[in-house]
């Protein structure tokens, strides 16, 4: 009689405490029993955040359970309200990457008037001056039949034509880093608004350090829960329990340490030198817009158009160079960037040895005359820099790293955790967002199958998918910064020939750049 | 002749736009195909642009000049000229940018002729000084600094300003090696330059080795090119010396600081040779007379 009475006690309370009272593996139990999630990703960047939004995104994946883990603040990851500064981490999104932040639902909540698509690119080499144009508006169709069918507006036939044009994004956009996480951030954000009389199953778990992952403890008996091939997360909050495992936590990953995968690779003996520069003309949101990179012996420096009079500066070079500029007064250091695109590379290297003498302004003014742009090979629309953003200047050194697998036994890597690239491509985060897009449609796949999706039936699809890809970018862009780091010689002169056929070739320049576009 | 009246740079750009420019090799080796009738524009005051086939009907013909009449100093001039692109004058160039002196010298180009150096002044410094040794050397040879052929076929006014000073302070080097104006010590000169500056004229030069008698041609290959050689490889670039604010200087220490060598003196060897000779040949006159007289 007792027991029927607290049988109905026990059936009166709530459906968690219910549980609780019968059920082995509590909702709130201690420390001892780790929660238990479908999806964890360690790493609250853009590739991590965008990895996320696409999970819970798509309907196949907006049921699991999802941690997202990150030790900093991110409702502070924000741009700031300012127009007239920048951010000195910006980073150039590709169309292919940018159809995959509109599909997941981010970039409409993107502050807009702070990215900057450009549709032009002009490369040229440093010691030779033979150059490249890359433009996008060339490769619109533009040919007879086009011409014919816009004469003929509202018929079957331009619509037919329609179908051949290609959706003009330009060569990439510009965007801050802050911007895009927040978009992130804000999409997140919204669907779990959307979600709100739905079970809570989305849990962001910031300002929360990873103390260590290891695999959970033998189970005790056989009914009991067995999590000893399951990754264990130790973190500031408590344990937690992923049936996936995803690492995207930079490039000294701790998911990528646990799941002992090796990463070779090797240094650059550069620095990537960062800075917000104001420009002497200012642009509207019409006007067309240029990237430009100079590749010097040293390295290549490249001039990233932001909105307005902005733009961001990357210039890859020897790590005293790198210090030297860092010391520079905002004039002296627009001096030296100016230099950087329009001297000799003997006289750059001088005006940042440590024994010059004069000053980089004094060299510049007095170098310029001398230097004429066209041996040079300097662009003709090329901008003066006339002055930099305060406190803008930084500069990471840069290495190239890439992982021998991108997944192992519940376990996932992506975005630096899994490559590092040198950013003269300008690839490092599109690859990763290239593979959280395809991480998260494995783990769809799986799950509409039925799948575990932890198991190397999902997760081995997500490898063959990216690895060979990824390899080969980083591949290509590792071998050009070493054909362009010589500084004279039959390379140069066998680079300048191949740059200079590229540029008269234009079905097989329009390749390259798709193929850098990423577009499928 | 129908005298085209569009601008010379307009017209290097229709030229551009034609066929050749498709076919044109990265700048190093680009061919300036323009036109003959229609020159583009000086560079600076004397300049004469040439076309490749006129650069080289330049070289080939002042080459064989030379070397027939070694006295005519304005076919060597336009010969190193003719010879210094595409590389070898912007290598010394970028070698002059790179040193700071040599930068120095290249943002005040100053000019050595007969009014900057005054002679005067030169000869009353001391002994051991650099000056005193260069007014030394001019006064021994008889020759003054009297201006050197003004560069003309050269088309970046900078490099031109390079091959000037080299042109200008080749007495310099005269005067710290210590060997003379005529041909052997030239040639000596010229091989230790080509070793230093590596500008194609001065190897060339050395050509006219044929016209050496035997002994003076044993003598350059046994002493002087040897020495020419080693010396010009492991010294420093002497163009990058900025020799008029040398002139005080001690000799032997700029030499330690350059890294040259004083070679045997050509002059004293040969008078010495030259003594023997004639001794030699009055003993054997003297001789021949006494077994004249003897009947023998």
């Amino acid at each position: 009689m007792a027991s029927t009475a607290l049988f109905r006690r026990v059936l009166a309370l709530p459906p968690h405490l219910r549980r609780s009272v019968y059920s082995s593996t509590a909702t709130h139990t201690g420390a001892s029993q780790p929660d238990i999630y479908d999806v964890v990703c360690i790493g609250g960047g853009p590739v991590g955040l965008s990895f996320v939004s696409a999970l819970r995104s798509h309907p196949s994946t907006s049921a699991l359970r999802v941690a997202l883990i990150d030790s900093q603040d991110l409702s502070t990851a924000r741009t700031t309200k300012d127009t007239e500064t920048y951010s000195n981490r910006c980073s150039s999104i590709t169309p292919a990457s940018l159809r995959f932040l509109k599909q997941i639902g981010a970039w409409e909540h993107a502050k807009r008037g702070r990215t900057q698509p450009y549709h032009a690119m002009d490369v040229w080499d440093g010691v030779s001056g033979s150059k490249i144009h890359f433009d996008s508006v060339d490769q619109q169709q533009t040919g007879l039949l086009d011409a014919v069918a816009e004469m003929i507006p509202g018929s079957r036939f331009q619509a037919s034509r329609r179908k051949y044009q290609v959706e003009d994004v330009g060569v990439a956009t510009m965007c801050e880093n802050a911007n895009t996480t927040s978009a992130l951030l804000q999409r997140l954000h919204d669907l779990d608004e959307e979600r709100l009389n739905e079970r809570r199953v989305f849990d962001m778990l910031e300002k929360t350090r990873v103390e260590s992952i290891d695999l959970g403890p033998e189970s005790k008996d056989e009914k009991s829960l067995d999590l000893s091939q399951w990754p264990i997360v130790t973190t500031s909050h408590g344990k937690i329990a992923a049936r996936l495992l995803v690492g995207a936590d930079g490039a000294n990953s701790p998911v990528r340490q646990f799941a002992d995968i090796p990463s070779p690779g090797w240094d650059y003996n550069q620095h990537g030198v960062v800075a917000t520069l104001h420009v002497d003309r200012h642009h509207t949101v019409q006007d067309l817009r240029t990237a430009y990179q100079r590749f010097l012996p040293t390295g290549p420096v490249a001039l990233l158009p932001l909105p307005g009079n902005k733009a961001s500066l990357v210039w890859s070079t020897t790590p005293q160079h790198a210090a030297k500029l860092k010391t520079l007064s905002p004039p002296d250091f627009t001096a030296a960037v100016n230099a950087a695109f329009r001297l000799m590379p003997v006289d750059i290297s001088y005006m940042l040895s440590p024994t010059s003498t004069t000053t980089p302004t004094d060299e510049l003014a007095w170098r310029e005359t001398a230097t004429p742009a066209a041996s040079t090979g300097l662009p003709r629309n090329f901008p003066r820099i006339a002055s930099v953003q305060e406190g803008s200047i930084a500069s990471f050194p840069l290495r190239m790293r890439h992982a021998d697998t991108y997944t192992g036994h519940r376990i996932a890597l992506i975005g630096d955790a899994a490559h590092t690239i040198h950013p003269l491509a300008g690839q490092g985060l599109n690859l990763g967002l290239a593979d959280a897009e395809s991480l998260a449609k494995r783990i769809a796949y799986g799950v509409d199958h039925g799948m575990d999706v932890g198991s190397c039936w999902t997760l081995d699809g997500y490898n063959s998918d990216r690895w060979a890809k990824n390899n080969a970018v980083i591949g290509v862009v590792d071998k050009l910064s070493k054909v362009y780091g010589v500084g004279s010689g039959p390379v140069v002169w066998g680079r300048s020939a191949g740059v200079e056929v590229l540029e008269r070739l234009g079905t097989l320049k329009g390749w390259m750049m798709g193929a850098a576009a990423g577009v499928k | 002749m129908r005298k085209r009246t569009r601008p010379a740079v307009m017209n290097g750009q229709i030229s551009q736009r034609t066929f050749q420019r498709l076919l044109a090799l990265p700048p190093p080796l680009r061919l300036r195909t323009f036109s003959i009738l229609n020159r583009p524009p000086p560079n600076y005051a004397g300049h004469v642009p040439l076309t490749l086939v006129e650069r080289g009907a330049l070289a080939l013909g002042s080459a064989f000049g030379s070397l027939r009449n070694p006295h005519r100093h304005d076919l060597i001039a336009s010969l190193g000229e003719a010879t210094a692109k595409p590389y070898f004058i912007s290598r010394l160039r970028k070698a002059m940018l790179a040193n700071p002196t040599g930068r120095r010298i290249l943002r005040d180009k100053p000019r050595i002729t007969s009014q900057t150096m005054s002679l005067e002044w030169l000869r009353q410094l001391p002994d051991n000084t650099v000056g005193r040794a260069y007014a030394a050397w001019l006064d021994r040879e008889g020759v003054t600094p009297d201006t050197r052929d003004q560069v003309r076929y050269i088309d970046d006014p900078e490099e031109a300003y390079v091959m000037q000073r080299y042109r200008e302070t080749h007495d310099f080097t005269h005067a710290i090696t210590g060997l003379p104006v005529i041909i052997e010590g030239e040639l000596a000169v010229k091989a230790f330059e080509f070793a230093n500056t590596l500008l194609p004229m001065t190897a060339l030069s050395l050509v006219a080795v044929v016209r050496l008698k035997a002994a003076e041609r044993k003598r350059f290959f046994e002493t002087y090119l040897p020495w020419a050689v080693s010396n010009g490889l492991k010294a420093e670039e002497v163009v990058n010396v900025y020799w008029e604010e040398e002139l005080e200087t001690d000799v032997e220490v700029l030499r330690a600081r350059l890294g040259i060598e004083v070679p045997p003196d050509l002059r004293e060897i040969r008078k010495v040779l030259r003594d023997k000779n004639k001794a030699d040949m009055a003993a054997r006159d003297a001789k021949n007379r006494l077994g004249a007289g003897m009947g023998v």
